[in-house]
């Protein structure tokens, strides 16, 4: 609870101070950080705490980006006849002379319902891709999970353009001066444009429409540092929670040694699942988060985005929530840096990552968290609860799995 | 056989209802492998029993049957009674079988501590609601468990050990801490895979002491592999040999050093 004020708290703090002393570039910066630590933070829960070795993040994010995106989308155009922003003070993307004076309002609710329901829908998803880690270990799971991500961006490449809504000027038609969707459709005596009112229309017609690979482009932008904050403070206060418990102490098992976790007691297929599932449902949040701040486009949403999370979690070290933290914030700031390179970009870029896993193939962090290395003098090997020491760098890259494939991109 | 099937079924061995650990017939093959065949074991409460026999003759893959790492193709087994023939490894710990492995496999990156802390979560009362919102009965089972856990290291003279991570411990208390591990899922039955392996002749000593207070405090039915038969033979109330997946004799210590059938298998005849 009290953590959960101060995220709030924070949160606030952020929204109405902070965000008034950045331009709009240095804005969308720092959302997108925040985005980026709630992916990483949640990749962590399954390739870091469980060692397992998953390569579809971005699959997630485009469940949980897209259903919460359609319903905001459809919803307030449902409601208030347009797909504008509804919200208050604390969901203004920029605040000015127009900014409404409520904190939150009715287009907040909206948009908090579906960004939960995006995650939601993200964790169910996760639950049918974490069955088959029942069977599957290693490589194997990691080539399931990709090919996870990628027939989720193909399905959504395959949707119809957004439906757009219109005032009808049909004087003979029944629904004129009305707003209407207008639908093509293929009948016997060939194609015919029919109408439906806005309010009448099933969602069933509205499901297909996400824009395909045009991509979903006029989502209300309700992302804001507020929403952001929260949503971050809240994915770190729950992964440390389940990390230092009995629970984290069962996903880490299952990382340091499958057979030995089984024979311990620990129901080790429930807890891949359960990882999967805690994990996509924060990164279908994420997912919302970013579909009502930039576009969702199929072309983001593929194996290289995977990647960058991937990159996130195994720099930052496997299982250091605040590695991951710390290498989502780099990953996600240092290619904008190094822009005055242009070209050279990210060949400096790819050669960073390089140095970085053979000077440090267990990651910034490996698997402690960032107050191991002070709170612990230098000799002494650190084991906080849950994390155990350091994975120096005379140990062997190939600690797991997970790590040894990890160092590849 | 014939004669090692009399002798299983005389009037020394508790019946298949009274038995700690119960097994009968239960056969494994890897394709045209027999690992295991005909394999019976009836462990009466509070005993200490042996499974020996020379490389290969399938000790590891009868562990690995009873703790369900292999399903049998055939037989049964009873824990205390209760069929647990073909139960996921967990489930059989849950019912109250604990093992250690005959290569170390503890969980190198975490602490001593967090190695035992892991085995009680089998029976841990925290929901993760309570552990996510951080609700009083999380803090009271965690609390619990580091303190069995501590009682636990103290036991068996790990305690300098505890905040340790566990790659860094010595051989031999590695192995140790294995057993300390297998004790905090609280076992009725504990199965000791090779447990003074790679130890000296004095480690071996304090080894059979150990495990001799092990059974007095904890009240524990103990089944081990071994090959070193100094601690076998002082150990072991009786004794099962197995040769290429057969049991060619069962009985106590003393008869088993005589059986003509053991030698043969041990010295090639």
């Amino acid at each position: 609870m009290v953590p959960l004020l101060v995220g709030l708290a924070l949160a606030v703090i952020a929204q109405l101070f902070l965000a008034p002393q950045l331009n709009a570039y240095d804005a969308g910066l720092v959302l997108n950080v925040g985005i980026n630590i709630i992916l990483a933070v949640s990749l962590t829960i399954v390739n870091g705490f469980t060692g397992q070795f998953s390569i579809g993040h971005a699959g997630f994010l485009a469940v949980g980006g897209y259903v919460a995106g359609a319903i905001t989308y459809y919803t307030s155009i449902a409601i208030w006849g347009n797909a504008e922003t509804h919200g208050g003070l604390l969901s203004s993307q920029s605040l000015n002379a127009d900014t409404p004076v409520w904190y939150l309002a009715r287009g907040d609710v909206l948009f908090a319902v579906a960004v939960l329901s995006g995650g939601i829908v993200a964790a169910g998803v996760g639950y049918l891709v974490g069955l088959p880690s029942l069977r599957l270990r290693g490589d194997y799971l990691a080539i399931v999970t990709l090919g996870f991500g990628e027939i989720v961006r193909v399905l959504i490449q395959q949707t119809s353009p957004t439906a757009k809504p219109q005032i009808l000027r049909l004087a003979d038609h029944p629904l004129d001066g009305q707003l209407v969707y207008r639908w093509t459709e293929r009948t016997p005596e060939g194609l015919k444009t029919i109408y439906t009112a806005v309010d009448d229309t099933s969602p069933l017609r509205l499901v297909t429409r996400l824009g395909g690979s045009l991509g979903f482009a006029d989502t209300p932008d309700y992302t804001s540092f507020f929403w952001v904050t929260l949503a971050v403070v809240i994915t770190l206060v729950v992964a440390f929670r389940v990390k230092y418990s009995t629970f984290g102490r069962a996903f880490l098992s299952i990382r340091e040694d499958e057979i030995a976790s089984e024979a311990m007691g620990v129901d080790t297929t429930k807890y891949k699942v359960r990882a999967f599932v805690l994990a996509a449902f924060f990164a279908g949040v994420a997912g919302g988060l970013y579909a009502h701040f930039k576009s969702m486009n199929p072309n983001e949403i593929g194996f290289a985005r995977s990647f960058d999370f991937v990159i996130m979690v195994v720099l930052g070290g496997l299982g250091s929530i605040s590695g991951a933290t710390i290498a989502a914030i780099i990953v996600t700031l240092l290619p904008e840096w190094l822009r005055f390179l242009e070209d050279y970009r990210m060949i400096i870029w790819s050669l960073a990552l390089i140095l970085m896993m053979i000077f440090r193939p267990s990651g910034l962090l490996g698997v402690r968290e960032v107050w191991d290395l002070w709170l612990k003098p230098a000799g002494k090997k650190p084991a906080g609860p849950g994390s155990g020491g350091a994975v120096g760098r005379s140990d062997p890259p190939a600690q797991s799995p997970a790590a040894a494939s990890g160092g590849t991109p | 056989m014939s004669i090692a099937a009399a002798r299983s079924e005389s009037n020394t061995q508790p019946l298949a209802a009274d038995a700690a650990l119960h097994v009968r017939g239960v056969a494994k093959s890897f394709g045209g492998l027999k690992a295991v065949q005909d394999f019976r074991l009836s462990l009466a409460p509070g005993t200490i029993c042996g499974l020996i026999g020379p490389n290969g003759a399938g000790k590891t893959t009868a562990f690995n049957l009873l703790t369900g790492v292999y399903k049998p193709d055939a037989g049964e087994i009873r824990l205390a009674g209760r069929d647990i023939t073909g139960l996921r490894p967990h489930k059989i710990t849950r019912a109250g079988m604990a093992r250690t492995f005959q290569n170390i496999r503890l969980f190198h990156n975490l602490s001593a501590l967090d190695n035992l802390k892991l085995a009680c979560h089998l029976r841990t009362r925290q929901t993760a609601l309570d552990a996510v919102l951080r609700l009083p009965r999380h803090a009271a089972d965690e609390q619990e468990m580091t303190d069995r856990c501590l009682r636990l290291l103290d036991l068996l003279s790990l305690s300098h050990r505890a905040h340790d991570q566990s790659r860094s411990l010595p051989y031999g208390e590695q192995r140790r801490l294995e057993i300390a591990r297998a004790l905090a899922t609280q076992p009725k039955v504990l199965l000791l895979d090779e447990p003074a392996a790679g130890m000296n002749p004095q480690e071996k000593v304090a080894l059979r002491e150990m495990i001799m207070n092990l059974r007095r405090t904890f009240d524990l039915t103990v089944l081990l592999i071994e090959h070193d038969m100094g601690v076998v033979m002082n150990l072991c109330e009786r004794i099962t040999v197995l040769n290429f997946g057969q049991i060619i004799a069962e009985g106590p210590p003393a008869e088993i050093q005589r059986d003509a059938k053991v030698i043969e298998a041990y010295l090639g005849g």
